[in-house]
């Protein structure tokens, strides 16, 4: 049975609609232009596409939350135009949000699941049963009675998909609703979507930007301005590299490193999983230790060093707790020992409460050491008793555990970029709001040199200075924004940038983008730069060195490639690895040794690099043999 | 932020805190009750020794207890004085120039004190054995009767539910941003209140932008989760009596008979 047909929609927003600045792009005129869509029951179909695509509007049309402006949509056979079926049609079609706090309404778990069953006016009893089945259905049932201010993202996200199924919906859509998620809330999220389409038969609806989980559907949908420009097979339509880029989009790690072997002579064919690719690649390429070609790249880091200070970090022994003096005491850092060397692009990395956030925010006195508060008087110790161990926190050149330092300064030489920095934007233009920094580190700057500055970092940042000083930082698109937020935090030339989650909610092309735009600020702006990160693509892809932070304390330091190589360690640290990683650690099990920086190029470049080695080495001995006889 | 709790609720498995927050609710409207019509420190004692019971049951550290007083200390210390010194009396203790003191205005004063002082822990004890969220659903009963004068009672406690929701919420947020434009150099701490106020925008407008735009996402997601008022909508929560709720009620009910029968057979204070 058809579950949903949409045929020959149009919509568009009215002028001055706020959302519609968030949804699509300002120069198109409709956010759905003509599109023909239909659902089967019981299918899983992925819709892809950039920000501004259209397809959030899809998804908020569906269930009549929005109503075309021209064509119609059926959802079994009721009209979502007429206001009478909104109610029949809402319990047969759930949407699960993006951001995971923003639609729950109650502060225990099972009130909250409880909310949609309340509304369609069941009796108590059943209202009972509904949450059990939603809650085990989505393996939350220990949290009934549980307040979702606790929860990981990803538990919360599966409450809000426990919130809908307990109104039994036939249809599930999901908008966005991993993009807020860490990788590891958003494979707990996708096992459950998986689990609810293959078990309970719900046809589901996935709206993503992340290619890996379209490979998860039956059917794949990419959307771009309003339209539906490619459909089929996931596999199919993902392996369209070009086709794929010219819509924003990017093939998924699996099919570019399937593509790139293939291209290089290798026999392998597409698949999604670690263990297959490897066994594939292991098929055609005898054991062998790890070549020693390339090594020398990693101690680059160390000798770049420079021992002046400027754009350096030192900490030894910092520990902090946060309501140090209350019963709810928790000891966020246990003793971190960590050294950033000037002019690295470094990571951090651990799982959500491993003290990382914690630590970057003292980095710039967000968080001060007990000895650096201005209330702070040395404790007479008891003689004979051992001295307690010094902590030592150093960043570019600024002794933070003194509370003689000049903050202010040290905060003008340490940039930071929280998470979703465009949330902090409040200024009337986005010339005041790159500038606010600026004005509150330098009193006695002219107004030229403030508009010099100012330019400079917009301009840094890809904006166009003329177009965007005078806008409003709210008129602009999500990617805009966090650049101009972003530029306001370079504004001062900081030499340190830490930046939190950089790239968090972004569409993969944005993600690019702004690794890409980080580099540049690397390379000719600031001296050093930190991102704390989840993925673990990025950190191999982008950092010269990596710290792991666990229970507090840095669990290793190295260079991606190192650390990525213990496989092992990285499980049990709670982290994953990056998908290379992972086809290496299978192939070293096979016997094929290989070392390379884990990056999809260099990567598939070692593997075929080893390949040919093996294909000559045959070759030669086999010469041998002959010359022999 | 996240990890300290909400309000100044105490976790504990007590009797008390088992306790329905309806009985409590009434059970603390007693008590004040109570309070006001104890004349005497007879009176007054009767409700001391049923709060000190209730509050050793409860198992709340004295010190949390305590910490609601120094909230209103400076009311309390206040008062005391006011009263000490303009309270008309006849038995002059103590005079200096204008200033009298007299036997009759420094029992009146520690009538007083005693009264608000039992007054603040009575109702801070409801809230360290009660959560926000217990407590508004006490609250929804006890004002459920309103429904019949087309109150929309229900409405207001799925406002109060939704408030509870995102205090938390917001408070880390606010915390985040502030982070975020002190991380920019903004200072809200020195200066003078102009400086100060204009100090707030940088945090305050961010804010009401994110709590708009949530209000936004939210009314979407009850939308789609077939919000459309109270019409059809039943109630998957209701309040549970045991037995602990019908000792509270006795022990309410004693307290309140006490201070009436020692209102009628003893003498006022004055």
């Amino acid at each position: 049975m058809t579950a949903i047909q949409f045929e020959k929609v149009y919509f568009s927003y009215e002028s001055g609609d706020e959302r519609g600045n968030d949804v699509f792009d300002a120069q198109t005129s409709f956010a759905l232009n003509g599109v023909n869509f239909s659902v089967e029951e019981g299918e899983f179909v992925a819709v892809l596409g950039h920000n501004g695509s259209g397809k959030s509007t899809l998804a908020r049309l569906t269930n009549g939350l929005l109503s075309p402006k021209e064509g119609k949509i059926t959802v079994f056979d009721l009209d979502t135009s007429n206001d009478k079926n909104l109610f029949d049609i809402r319990r047969q079609v759930g949407i699960v949000f993006q951001n995971p706090d923003n639609q729950m309404v109650a502060s225990i778990v099972e009130d909250d699941v409880a909310f949609g069953p309340e509304n369609v006016g069941l009796p108590r009893k059943e209202i009972g049963e509904r949450i059990e089945f939603a809650l085990s259905a989505v393996g939350m049932e220990e949290f009934r009675k549980a307040t979702p201010n606790r929860l990981s993202g990803g538990q919360k996200q599966r409450i809000a998909i426990a919130g809908v199924l307990a109104l039994k919906p036939r249809v599930m859509i999901l908008d966005e609703a991993t993009a807020m998620l860490d990788p590891k809330g958003r494979k707990e999220v996708m096992d459950v979507v998986l689990r609810l389409n293959k078990e309970e038969n719900i046809t589901v609806i996935l709206i993503t930007h992340f290619p890996e989980e379209a490979m998860l559907a039956d059917r794949a949908v990419v959307m771009s301005k309003g339209q539906i420009v490619m459909e089929g097979k996931p596999a199919e339509i993902l392996s369209r590299g070009d086709e794929l880029k010219k819509y924003a989009l990017t093939a998924p790690r699996s099919v570019r490193i399937c593509r790139a072997l293939k291209e290089g002579g290798l026999p392998i064919e597409d698949d999604t999983a670690a263990d297959g690719i490897a066994a594939q690649i292991c098929a055609s390429i005898a054991p062998c230790k790890p070549q020693t070609q390339g090594a020398g790249t990693d101690i680059t880091a160390e000798e770049a060093a420079e021992k002046d200070g400027v754009g350096d970090v030192v900490c030894e022994n910092l520990s902090y707790a946060y309501n140090a003096k209350s019963p709810f005491a928790t000891h966020a850092l246990k003793g971190v020992d960590l050294e950033i060397n000037a002019g690295e692009f470094f990571g951090i990395l651990g799982h959500t409460g491993s003290g990382k956030s914690t630590f970057v925010q003292h980095l710039n006195a967000l968080i001060k050491t007990p000895t650096a508060e201005k209330k702070y008087k040395p404790k007479k110790l008891k003689k004979g008793a051992p001295l307690p161990p010094k902590t030592v926190l150093t960043v570019n050149g600024f002794d933070l555990t003194d509370k003689t330092t000049d903050f202010k300064a040290l905060r003008s030489k340490v940039g930071m970029v929280f998470q979703y920095p465009e949330y902090q934007l409040f200024a009337e233009t986005v010339f005041d709001d790159v500038a606010f920094g600026l004005k509150n580190f330098r009193d006695g700057m002219t107004e030229e040199e403030v508009k010099t500055a100012v330019r400079e970092a917009i301009e840094t940042v890809g904006l166009d200075y003329a177009t965007v000083k005078k806008a409003s930082p709210f008129e602009l698109s999500g990617g805009q924004k966090r650049r101009v937020a972003i530029a306001g935090v370079i504004v001062t030339k900081p030499e340190i940038l830490i930046l939190d989650e950089p790239a968090a909610g972004l569409d993969p092309l944005g993600k690019e983008e702004i690794m890409a735009l980080l580099h540049k600020i690397h390379a000719d702006w600031c001296k050093t730069v930190i991102i704390v990160s989840h993925d673990m693509d990025e950190i191999a892809e982008n950092c010269t060195r990596a710290a792991i932070f666990s229970e507090g304390k840095v669990a290793a330091v190295d260079a991606p490639r190192k650390l990525f190589s213990d496989v092992e360690k990285m499980y049990s640290l709670g982290l994953d690895v990056p998908f290379t990683a992972q086809i290496a650690d299978k192939m070293r099990k096979n016997g094929v040794e290989i070392d390379c920086d884990y990056t999809v190029e260099d990567f598939t470049e070692k593997t075929l690099f080893l390949a040919k080695m093996q294909g000559a080495c045959t070759r030669l001995t086999a010469e041998g043999g002959q010359n022999d006889a | 932020m996240r990890d300290v709790a909400f309000g100044q609720y105490y976790p504990s498995n007590s009797f008390v805190h088992k306790c329905s927050p309806l009985i409590k609710i009434v059970f603390l409207i007693v008590y004040i009750v109570a309070i006001f019509l104890s004349k005497n420190f007879y009176a007054l004692g009767a409700c001391a020794s049923v709060f000190a019971l209730i509050a050793i049951f409860a198992g709340v550290p004295l010190k949390s207890l305590l910490r609601s007083v120094r909230a209103v200390l400076f009311l309390l210390i206040f008062m005391a004085l006011l009263n000490l010194f303009l309270y008309k009396g006849d038995t002059v203790w103590w005079e200096w120039k204008f200033i009298k003191i007299t036997k009759e205005a420094v029992y009146y004063t520690i009538f007083l004190a005693a009264r608000l002082f039992l007054l603040v822990l009575g109702s801070s004890l409801l809230t360290l054995t009660t959560t926000p969220v217990s407590l508004a659903d006490g609250l929804e009963a006890l004002l459920s009767p309103l429904k019949l004068l087309f109150v929309p009672v229900h409405e207001l406690a799925l406002i109060i539910s939704i408030a509870l929701r995102f205090i938390p919420i917001l408070t880390d947020e606010t915390g985040r941003i502030m982070n975020a434009q002190k991380a920019r150099g903004a200072d809200f701490e020195s200066g003078g209140l102009v400086k100060r106020v204009k100090a707030i925008l940088p945090i305050l407008i961010p804010l009401l932008i994110s709590a708009f735009r949530r209000a936004d996402e939210l009314g979407d997601a009850m939308d789609a989760r077939c919000y459309s008022g109270s019409k059809v909508r039943t109630k998957y929560k209701k309040l549970t009596f045991s037995w602990r709720d019908l000792i509270a009620f006795i022990v309410g009910g004693g307290l309140l008979a006490g201070v009436i029968v020692l209102r009628i057979y003893t003498t006022a204070v004055l």
